[in-house]
């Protein structure tokens, strides 16, 4: 029942820009939308977890644990993003750089995208997801190509273009797959659900060729290394908000594309083939990001070039595939999801405030923008992976399974690429916040939906950090029940 | 009958690697979709099932009139040269088109569906992917891209109807659906592209780096 609310909410607010006039109140009747779509998919995963099974509707609609901890994550983070959104294209507008009918433009294709992505884990047949997919990259070219400058309209098109190369690749796995289920002598199904019920008796040698095109393809989108060329430039082009739902939610579905695959795989071939996989393309996006973080010199490649990092360090975990490191890998991609969002919205008034992307050039930003600058500061901590914050349980969990995996070389690799990137981002960091202002410029002042956007992802980040500690036998055993080995 | 059809879909997609302007890569697309739309009322006929007239219906208006006439709109309209800027020439593109179709031979039999007829269209439909892929690598302008796209498409669409019997009739009616609008959007950033730089070469597109 929730799904409909999840999935109906964003289409009625589409049309929104167009049917009120005020700029203003767009915003604010957005925002408490995605508060509704929130609180809808808490109770979602609150059903599904307790349930512990699937459940289909209408045939097309399948919904288990792990679709509806995905549906959580992008619900959480569209709530944040369309509460930054207020100030931010408030504060477009009176640059000039937006005009009211682009304001409505964009309302409206931050709802369709966000609609296109609840549609990825809720939809059953691997058909219309890769339909979804592919919709995901088609409504956000338009958002990353918003400011319609040379840089950005350049982005927008390798973006397009990479991506739906890639996800034709992705189209070829899914008919592969579609095909080693149709000359077992079973009937014709694109359902997930019919497949992974039988995929211990679909032919080997076809799985195990298919999931490396969906991996490629998929893979493609979800910014693993090294497919992930199309990623910092359009997250550094797009408009802030957006930035954080495309590091923070659109790799993620495409990541979530990928597991619903290797489950299947998983389940036909056995785990080896998925793992080695995953954690290969994993360690190589570690390494090639970190290489990629300690030479940027701009703003927003260096959060772009972490989200390659961390999707690496999701498809570690995943690769390990022990109980503790898949739920290590599902926490952290919702801890990424947040730190990530919140660090793409600081970035966003810095360049709003400092009109730069260059980090060489920006200095003393806790003076110009005391509360952003002193959440960028947490943000940091909580990114590199500090205690008390979330992401620190997620990697330690990941980490920790290496080690009792007997994958020392993995461990090891990790602990070194995480201390360097740490060390960069300090580094990069804290030039850029302290020291004094440049001349002649004046604070440019906070609006309050930003603090409050900033306020919403920092509360989990810290609360989770504290509060997992206790409760981690428990999460052990739902997080088994949401991957199914 | 069918193999004389693949063969006019393999032909086809030759000459789109010695096409060296853009209306000439155009009408070699329109032949490779009107022989898919061919093979696809071929199958409709013997194997009788209404689902596919419809399908064959779908290639006919959007792949055959359709999205071949808003590509030569968007090329006359944006006005530059026609010329696709081969990095690769025509005969050497030849030859690797030949490899390619080589591989794609090698690799199907690698996958080992063992029936003849399916062997014969599994390559024909990897070739057609791969040279796409090649097409899109080894041509400067925006829109032979978007062309190359298509015709990686048009190549998965004959791996499904002919190793697995065709995707569900709805998520194939979404797949066009989804091709359909690509190719509009990526159109109007072409359009954007060229009123921002002034040209639609892809290699020039160089300022985000690092």
């Amino acid at each position: 029942m929730q799904i409909f609310i999840i999935l109906g909410l964003p289409l009625l607010l589409a049309p929104l820009g167009y049917l009120i006039a005020r700029q203003k109140i767009i915003g604010v009747v957005n925002a408490i939308g995605y508060a509704l779509v929130l609180l809808a998919s808490i109770l979602l995963l609150k059903e599904r977890v307790l349930s512990g099974e699937g459940r289909s509707f209408l045939g097309f609609i399948y919904l288990d644990g792990l679709s509806a901890f995905f549906i959580l994550v992008i619900s959480v983070v569209a709530l944040a993003s369309s509460l930054y959104s207020i100030g931010y294209i408030k504060k477009d507008m009176e640059a000039g750089v937006v005009s009211g009918r682009k304001a409505k433009l964009y309302y409206l294709f931050f709802n369709l995208f966000c609609f296109s992505m609840f549609f990825v884990p809720a939809v059953n047949n691997l058909g219309l997801m890769w339909v979804a997919i592919e919709m995901t990259t088609l409504i956000s070219a338009f958002l990353v190509g918003f400011y319609n400058t040379k840089g950005s309209v350049e982005a927008a098109w390798k973006y397009i273009i990479i991506c739906s190369a890639g996800i034709i690749l992705a189209l070829l796995g899914t008919i592969l797959f579609s095909s080693a289920f149709s000359i077992s002598g079973l009937s014709r199904s694109l359902n997930w659900s019919d497949m992974a019920s039988v995929a211990h008796i679909l032919d080997k040698n076809i799985l195990k060729i298919a999931f490396i095109f969906i991996l490629v393809g998929y893979g493609t989108k979800a910014g693993l290394a090294p497919m992930h060329t199309w990623l910092p430039d359009a997250h550094s082009q797009a408009p802030a908000p957006i930035s954080a739902l495309l590091s923070g939610v659109l790799l993620e579905t495409a990541l979530y594309a990928i597991l619903r695959f290797g489950i299947i795989v998983i389940k036909g071939v056995g785990f080896a083939y998925f793992g080695n996989l995953m954690l290969l393309l994993g360690l190589v996006s570690l390494v090639i990001s970190s290489a990629f973080i300690l030479v940027q010199k701009d703003l927003k490649r260096l959060l772009a070039y972490s989200s390659i990092e961390h999707m690496g360090i999701i498809a570690i975990g995943f690769g390990l595939g022990t109980p503790l490191a898949v739920c290590g890998a599902l926490l952290h991609v919702f801890n990424h999801a947040l730190a990530k969002s919140l660090m793409f919205f600081g970035a966003g008034d810095i360049v709003s405030a400092y009109k730069k992307h260059n980090m060489n050039a920006i200095r003393g930003v806790v003076k110009a923008l005391p509360f952003a600058g002193i959440m960028l500061l947490l943000g940091v901590f909580a990114l590199g992976g500090l205690p008390p914050f979330c992401i620190f349980i997620s990697e330690m969990m990941i980490i920790i399974a290496a080690f009792a995996n007997g994958s020392y070389l993995t461990a090891a690799l990790m602990l070194l690429f995480l201390a360097v990137i740490f060390g960069a981002f300090i580094y990069h960091f804290g030039k850029m916040l302290f020291g004094n202002l440049p001349k002649g410029m004046l604070p440019p002042g906070e609006p309050l939906s930003s603090k409050l956007a900033f306020l919403f992802l920092f509360f989990p980040i810290l609360t989770l950090g504290i509060g997992l500690l206790f409760i981690k036998k428990d999460l052990l055993w739902i997080a088994q029940g949401l991957f199914q080995l | 009958m069918r193999q004389i059809l693949l063969f006019g879909i393999l032909t086809s997609t030759y000459l789109m690697c010695i096409a060296k302007r853009m209306p000439a890569l155009v009408r070699s697309f329109r032949y490779q979709s009107f022989f898919i739309f061919l093979i696809t009322l071929a199958a409709g006929f013997s194997e009788k099932r209404i689902d596919y007239y419809f399908v064959a219906l779908l290639i006919l208006v959007l792949k055959v009139f359709i999205i071949p006439a808003l590509l030569n709109l968007t090329a006359r309209r944006i006005n530059v040269d026609e010329n696709l800027g081969l990095f690769v020439n025509a005969q050497l593109s030849l030859v690797a088109a030949l490899v390619l179709s080589y591989c794609s031979w090698v690799f199907s039999r690698g996958l080992g569906f063992g029936q003849y007829h399916k062997l014969l269209a599994m390559t024909v439909a990897f070739a057609v992917i791969f040279i796409g892929a090649f097409l899109m690598i080894s041509r400067m302008k925006a829109l032979t891209q978007v062309v190359g796209l298509l015709v990686m498409e048009n190549g998965v669409f004959i791996l499904a109807s002919s190793v697995s019997g065709g995707m569900p009739f709805f998520v194939e009616i979404a797949i066009f659906l989804d091709v359909f609008v690509s190719v509009i959007i990526m159109g109007l950033f072409v359009f954007r592209i060229n009123k921002l730089f002034t040209h639609i070469d892809v290699t020039k597109l160089s300022r985000l780096k690092g």
